[in-house]
């Protein structure tokens, strides 16, 4: 009923409300949304095709049985497994994001921070963390030089 | 005599300008509360706000030659260390003092939890303390990255990623915190502009708050007593005696930094530099958080990959968030405390809380584990035992004070605790299901006491 009892002055009000709040709202905006943009991290590009293993990375293989190595932005996990065949699988553990290690001994994967262990699959064997290792392909050519593939 | 003079002649300078005799007038009616509990419940909050003051001060020092930077912010902590005269003194004093205040915040929580000082009107004091809380606990998360060691690495890597368990937001969340998808040197730049600016400035804003809410409204008579207690005049009475506690806090706070430099070497309570960060090497045994956040990391091992349809680490942070949301509510939960009446429940569930929290701190511990192999990890029912003895020991040890002393008639929270150590410690239940176990029983116990009508406060949904 008050609609009818001053139409003029009422919806002159409501719509200076109206526009007012726009007004804040889109000033808000642009003042949070540089913001937001600014604060969100580019994305890394890494190299896309094959990366070859350096010198001292293979040699690090030879010695303990595996490697972490950097490939695009990913750390990877090399590893030689019993039989001499070459495995390569993500470093970082599903759970909480530390980087796991290969154990020659027991032929499993172990994640240090809550207990983690995967077998040579990527698959999780025990402990909390939610989603297997993600696998990638890895060669070893005739000269030994080793390419990963992510 | 002449000084005497010239003292009032440079108060009357102040006073006609500036018109400080009310401000005077005012101090000198201002009184603590005394008789309804010990004095020195009431201490804690300026021990928090001295040890922040020390913070402040070391840590400007160090920000002298600390340089945060791929190649710098190890270094320069190495430097600071072993190079810079006194360097490993002023280092010393910013941790333990980061520590000491952590202490005194949560024992002055925990003493404002016990005398009910939340209840209204002072319902915001007891929320700015919580946020102020949160802080604190930022301040300790932020910092320990910024020497860029392996064990902060890994701490720091673990800390964040559960970040990504918040929903819809938690990918973008996390990749703001680090400055990109892993924790890097982007990492150390952003948490370096937290711990140096961004959460300081918000402390003392909020310290600011926090205080001129206590200055407004007094301190907290004692619950359920409507006589007007005596009271200590603030000034100089109590302020002397704050003054003198301070004085034995700083000495204590040296005597601990010159003697163990890089603290006590328990894990959590420990920073050696050791190693720096490197974020191909594998991470070891034995990576743990600082000591406030150990119950948080193990019950994050407690949860198993799956559950409910989740990961585990999403309902572990949920559980987590609750809890906290829980402590935050305090003040509106406690109905009995609001119509000033004892309640007793609410005693009984901060007790509760800290006891949960204990058993999970002894297993972070790995108390009883024993010697372990390389690679290898402590059994965990070996854990839990002697863990879940100790529990048992301390809570009827508290139980048995609170009787005597206290005249506490209200154990369920804190006997639903012991149920969850005993159960999983000794029966050998998986913690969860323990702990699923002793939460219903404590409803159960809690509804029991309700229906029976007696003088017992419902902690939530209680009704009228
Ligand atoms: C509530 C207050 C504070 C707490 C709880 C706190 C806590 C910490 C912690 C735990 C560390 C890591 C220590 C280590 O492992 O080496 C640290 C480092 C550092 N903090 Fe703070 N801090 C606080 C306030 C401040 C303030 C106000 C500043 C400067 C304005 C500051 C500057 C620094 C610097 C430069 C470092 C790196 C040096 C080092 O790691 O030893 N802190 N802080
Ligand atoms: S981070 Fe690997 S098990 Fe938790």
């Amino acid at each position: 009923m008050s609609h009818h009892a001053s139409p003029a002055r009422l919806s002159r009000r409501s719509v200076l409300n109206v526009l007012l709040s726009v007004g804040v709202l889109g000033w808000l905006a642009s003042v949070l949304y540089p913001v937001i943009r600014y604060l969100t991290p580019l994305p890394l590009v890494g190299p896309g095709g094959p990366v070859q293993l350096t010198r001292s990375e293979v040699t690090k293989i030879e010695r303990d049985k595996f490697a972490i190595v950097p490939v695009g932005r990913r750390r990877v996990l090399v590893l030689e497994d019993s039989e001499g065949e070459l495995r390569a699988l993500d470093a970082k553990c599903t759970h909480e994001g530390c980087t796991v290690k290969y154990m020659p001994r027991d032929s499993l994967i172990v994640c240090a921070c809550h207990n983690g262990r995967f077998d040579l699959q990527g698959r999780v064997v025990a402990g909390p963390p939610p989603k297997p290792l993600a696998t990638y392909a890895v060669q070893r050519d005739e000269e030994g030089v080793i390419k990963v593939t992510v | 005599m002449s000084t005497a003079r010239a003292d009032k002649r440079l108060y009357r300078w102040i006073d006609e300008r500036y018109g400080v005799s009310p401000l005077i007038e005012f101090l000198r009616h201002k009184e603590v509360p005394l008789g309804a509990h010990p004095l020195f419940w009431y201490f804690l909050g300026g021990t928090t706000l001295f040890f922040f003051a020390v913070q402040i001060v070391s840590g400007v020092l160090l920000l002298v030659y600390y340089q945060p930077g791929e190649n710098t912010s190890y270094e320069s902590i190495r430097y600071i260390t072993t190079k810079v005269p006194f360097g490993w003194l002023v280092r010393s004093v910013h941790c333990w003092s980061a520590h000491l205040m952590i202490v005194s915040l949560v024992v002055h929580m925990l003493s404002t939890m016990m005398l009910k000082a939340y209840r209204p009107p002072r319902e915001l004091t007891w929320l700015t303390g919580f946020l102020l809380f949160n802080l604190a606990l930022g301040f300790g998360f932020s910092g320990y990255l910024l020497p860029w060691n392996e064990l902060a690495f890994f701490a720091t890597a673990v800390g964040t990623d559960s970040v990504k368990s918040v929903p819809v937001v938690g990918n973008w969340l996390l990749q703001v915190m680090r400055g990109g998808p892993d924790v890097t040197i982007n990492t150390v730049y952003r948490f370096f502009a937290l711990h140096i600016c961004i959460l300081p400035i918000l402390t003392v804003g909020l310290i600011t708050v926090h205080l001129i809410f206590i200055q407004r409204q007094g301190m907290a008579p004692p619950i359920a007593k409507h006589v007007a207690p005596r009271g200590m005049r603030f000034f100089p009475n109590f302020a002397l005696r704050d003054l003198l506690w301070w004085i034995l806090c700083l000495a204590a706070l040296l005597v601990l930094a010159l003697l163990l430099p890089y603290g006590p070497g328990i894990p959590g309570v420990e920073w050696e530099l050791g190693q720096k960060a490197d974020p191909l090497a594998p991470a070891y045994p034995g990576i743990k958080p600082e000591w406030y956040f150990l119950w948080i990391y193990q019950l994050l091992k407690e949860f198993p990959p799956h559950l409910f349809g989740l990961e585990g680490p999403q309902v572990c942070l949920a559980v987590v968030s609750l809890l906290m949301t829980t402590w935050a509510l305090v003040p509106w939960l406690d109905r009995k405390a609001r119509r000033d009446e004892p309640s007793p429940a609410f005693t009984d569930f901060g007790v509760g809380a800290m006891l949960f929290i204990t058993f999970l701190m002894l297993k972070a511990w790995d108390i009883g584990a024993g010697a372990v192999a390389d690679g290898g990890f402590p059994d965990p029912a070996a854990v839990a035992r002697p863990c879940a003895w100790i529990l048992l020991a301390v809570a009827v040890a508290v139980t048995a004070v609170r009787i005597a002393v206290y005249r506490d008639r209200w154990f369920v929270f804190s006997g639903a605790a012991v149920l969850h150590a005993v159960l999983h410690g000794l029966v050998g239940l998986p913690y969860l299901a323990a702990g699923a176990i002793a939460a219903a029983a404590a409803a159960l116990a809690t509804g029991f006491t309700v229906a029976r009508g007696r003088t017992s406060a419902m902690p939530a949904g209680g009704g009228h």
